[in-house]
């Protein structure tokens, strides 16, 4: 398939991924285990046997949600649990939230109590990457949710089907990293919205068929992107916790802006590394966790956030920074006036846009987004 | 908790508390580090080692009961902070930035010790915090308890605490000191006995004694625990308690029903609440959050028996535990409705909330209410709205 193709395959699933994951449960037989943000360790569903899939929020509904969550929790949980409520998430077999913030926190119990699942879990990582104490945790956390997999599908996992899984993980990071890059050397053949769609399908696709697909598009994107167009783009870097909404990226594009990094859940942060395939398995799992990219949930003493997003934005020679912020997201905004003041000691300027889920006027997100461009590409 | 009806011990806490802050600002003077740490916290450890420990929520909530918290919310929201966050937050980061400080000077941290058994929020202000005072920060982390205890979680808080025994061992330069440690976990074993009977009296029919008068006197629970000083107090209030009892003074004037209340009071209107309820002869007697000061250690096992006391704390358990729990309290106290405060500070505290009203009503059968509101922040207390609610549960009493 040539690149336009392919692109439209992965939007369309993304539109439709109700349907798409209704039908592989009928074609395979197979169980899919819903999870919400990303920290959750995908490799562990998948060496089960199950299909990980990531649940993204939606942008109705939300009304079916106040009887059980107050309308001041942020927008993300609230629309993934309004999915639940409204029976569109009927295909899945089990749910895992990981407890990042206050609001995973508590709604676990709200969500078990509202709409029980055969298989519910928590995924009760440590908030402190620092010390040794969180690798031992962590790796008995990780040791935990085995156990209730296995309990959930009624055999041992063993540890080859563990680094089975981890492996294709790692090829699938690969080639999405690989189309990052193409992306950065040539926006215009692949644009930031397509870029990020991408990565969304990676969350709501089996690893199999996603990686066929990203292969060819490779090839493809290969063949189309010779040339580079990237010295004519504004070069941004997005920091918050998920892209939403999408259409931002479209205001980008228009804007003639090139999204070379970012700290985001579903974005950079997601495909940023790999799990090490040697030794013991939930070692490398708890290992790869501990040293991801610093988000609001836990920022680390030795590699604190706005550094890393300082050191990210100098080594991509980025011109500018958007904080894409979620109302009500607590965590972003106890890190924002910090994370800001960074930027403005190193002179590039920062935009911060505050959206939800179903709730963000497009008019004036295109407007400001525009503003915020001509404002720093004017600075080249 | 009405003026005339206050207790003579009142006088003995204003002392004592405008002690507390005078230590913090004396030993700010003598080089004695001053720790920040939160309400959930094993403050024996750091008691046990000469550090003095401040509480920046116990700030928060006087900026609350002083009615200035939203004056100090607005300098922290004009940096970018908003007011969807917990107000004691709010109140701590404003008086960072605030040239006024209208409850005095939040006390300067010398390094921060951080739980969040209670909540994200306190390790979000703390790195904050961290960050404006240039101070080291340490965080104990609590992995919620979603069932029953586990060794894994259990065995991951000891190590947290003997990491920070070494920490604070570097900061002192000095051994740690157990034999100290023994010391202090029997003052607060003490102190915190004391604290329970006295609560225990509100289950008395009439009692001497209720939530609001707890709300009143716990500061030194929280901030004083450990120390002799909360062992004398709580035992004078315990002597001014059954003195009342002997004498037929009791919580107010006319009891006639028992609640239970749901969680952190609205700090600036604790006197607005304690004369609605006492004018339908209601009674709030009990409520999960006056009640979390109930340790008890075990000297023979100083550590693992911390990790037990502050991991298990109720803001560390889940849904189904919390609803039982507040069940227990509504069974030994006899009450005849409750009401939850959905506090738009604390999300912890306040998700779930819609769920468990049900629960609770169909379990126990008695009349219940959900309130929004903050319990700092007026800008979000609407008494009109409030007081109809209450009014309506007032009516399904009778
Ligand atoms: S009021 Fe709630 S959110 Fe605020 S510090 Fe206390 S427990 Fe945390």
């Amino acid at each position: 398939m040539i690149t336009s193709q392919l692109i439209s395959y992965f939007n369309e699933t993304i539109n439709d991924h109700d349907r798409f994951v209704e039908q592989w449960k009928r074609t395979s037989g197979g169980k899919v285990i819903g999870f919400l943000l990303t920290d959750v360790p995908e490799e562990l569903i998948h060496a089960a046997g199950f299909f990980p899939y990531g649940i993204c929020g939606s942008n109705v509904g939300q009304e079916r949600v106040d009887a059980h969550l107050q309308n001041w929790a942020c927008s993300l949980v609230r629309s993934s649990f309004a999915l639940a409520l409204q029976g569109r998430l009927d295909f899945l077999d089990g749910l895992i939230i990981p407890q990042t913030c206050d609001t995973t926190r508590m709604v676990s119990g709200i969500w078990k109590h509202a709409r029980p699942l055969p298989l519910m879990e928590n995924y009760l990582l440590p908030r402190q990457v620092d010390r040794p104490s969180a690798r031992t945790y962590l790796v008995g956390e990780l040791t935990r949710l085995k156990g209730r997999l296995e309990n959930y599908r009624g055999t041992v996992i063993t540890n080859d089907e563990i680094s089975k899984s981890i492996s294709l993980y790692n090829s699938n990071r690969k080639l999405l990293r690989r189309i990052f890059s193409l992306h950065e050397q040539n926006p215009e053949c692949i644009s930031n919205r397509n870029l990020y769609a991408l990565i969304r399908a990676a969350l709501i696709m089996p690893r199999e068929i996603l990686n066929d697909h990203l292969r060819q598009l490779v090839d493809a994107l290969q063949q189309d992107c010779q040339s580079s167009s990237a010295a004519a783009q504004t070069r941004l870097i997005i920091s918050g916790s998920v892209i939403e909404p999408l259409e931002i990226l479209d205001y980008i594009d228009q804007a003639g802006g090139v999204v070379v990094g970012d700290d985001l859940q579903n974005g950079w942060r997601y495909i940023e590394a790999d799990v090490r395939e040697s030794g013991d398995p939930l070692e490398a799992l708890a290992d790869y966790q501990i040293n991801r990219i610093p988000f609001a949930a836990y920022d680390t003493v030795s590699n604190p956030r706005r550094h890393f997003l300082v050191h990210l934005a100098s080594q991509k020679q980025a011109q500018g920074v958007i904080f894409l912020h979620l109302k009500y997201c607590e965590t972003e905004n106890y890190d924002y006036y910090d994370n800001m003041q960074a930027f403005n000691k190193i002179s590039i300027p920062t935009l911060r846009i505050e959206t939800e889920f179903g709730g963000s006027s497009m008019g004036q997100l295109s407007t400001r987004v525009q503003a915020f461009m001509e404002m720093v590409g004017g600075e080249v | 908790m009405s003026k005339k009806n206050a207790f003579k011990t009142t006088g003995l806490m204003k002392e004592l508390m405008a002690n507390y802050y005078a230590k913090g600002v004396e030993a700010k003077k003598n080089g004695i580090p001053v720790a920040w740490v939160t309400a959930v916290f094993p403050v024996e450890l750091l008691y046990a080692a000469g550090l003095f420990p401040y509480y920046p929520e116990n700030f928060g909530a006087m900026a609350g009961a002083r009615k200035v918290a939203n004056q100090l919310s607005e300098v922290a929201e004009t940096k970018g902070y908003f007011n969807d966050l917990c107000a004691y937050a709010r109140c701590g980061i404003g008086d960072a930035y605030a040239d006024e400080h209208p409850v005095g000077k939040i006390i300067k941290p010398d390094l921060l010790l951080c739980c969040n058994t209670q909540c994200g929020s306190l390790p979000k202000w703390f790195e904050a915090a961290g960050r404006f005072y240039n101070a080291p920060y340490f965080l104990l982390d609590s992995p919620q308890i979603v069932e029953q205890p586990d060794q894994l979680c259990k065995q991951y808080f000891v190590d947290q605490l003997k990491e920070m025994v070494s920490f604070i061992e570097e900061i002192t330069g000095k051994p740690y000191d157990y034999d100290r440690l023994s010391e202090v976990l029997a003052l607060s074993n003490e102190a915190c006995r004391l604290w329970n009977e006295i609560l225990d009296s509100a289950a008395l029919k009439p009692a001497p004694f209720g939530f609001f008068d707890a709300c009143f006197h716990m500061a030194p629970i929280v901030t004083w625990r450990g120390t002799p000083e909360a062992v004398t107090y709580y035992r004078a209030l315990k002597d001014e308690v059954d003195e009342r009892l002997n004498k037929g003074v009791y919580a107010i004037p006319d009891e006639r029903y028992k609640i239970y209340f749901d969680h952190i009071p609205v700090w600036p209107k604790l006197r607005w609440f304690s004369d609605l309820f006492a004018n339908h002869g209601a009674l709030v007697v009990a409520s999960q959050y006056t009640h979390s000061w109930a340790y008890s250690f075990d000297l023979n096992r100083p550590l693992e028996s911390l990790a037990e006391n502050y991991t298990e704390q109720f803001v560390n358990r889940s849904f189904n535990y919390r609803i039982q729990l507040k069940i227990n309290f509504m069974e030994k106290y006899g009450v005849d409705g409750f009401v939850l405060f959905s506090n738009r500070s604390c999300k912890p505290n306040a998700f779930g909330l819609y769920d468990k009203h049900k629960v609770i009503s169909q379990k126990t059968g008695l009349p219940g209410v959900v309130f929004d509101a903050d319990m700092s922040d007026l800008r979000f207390f609407s008494e009109n709205q409030v007081k109809t609610r209450l009014e309506t549960f007032f009516e399904q009493l009778s």
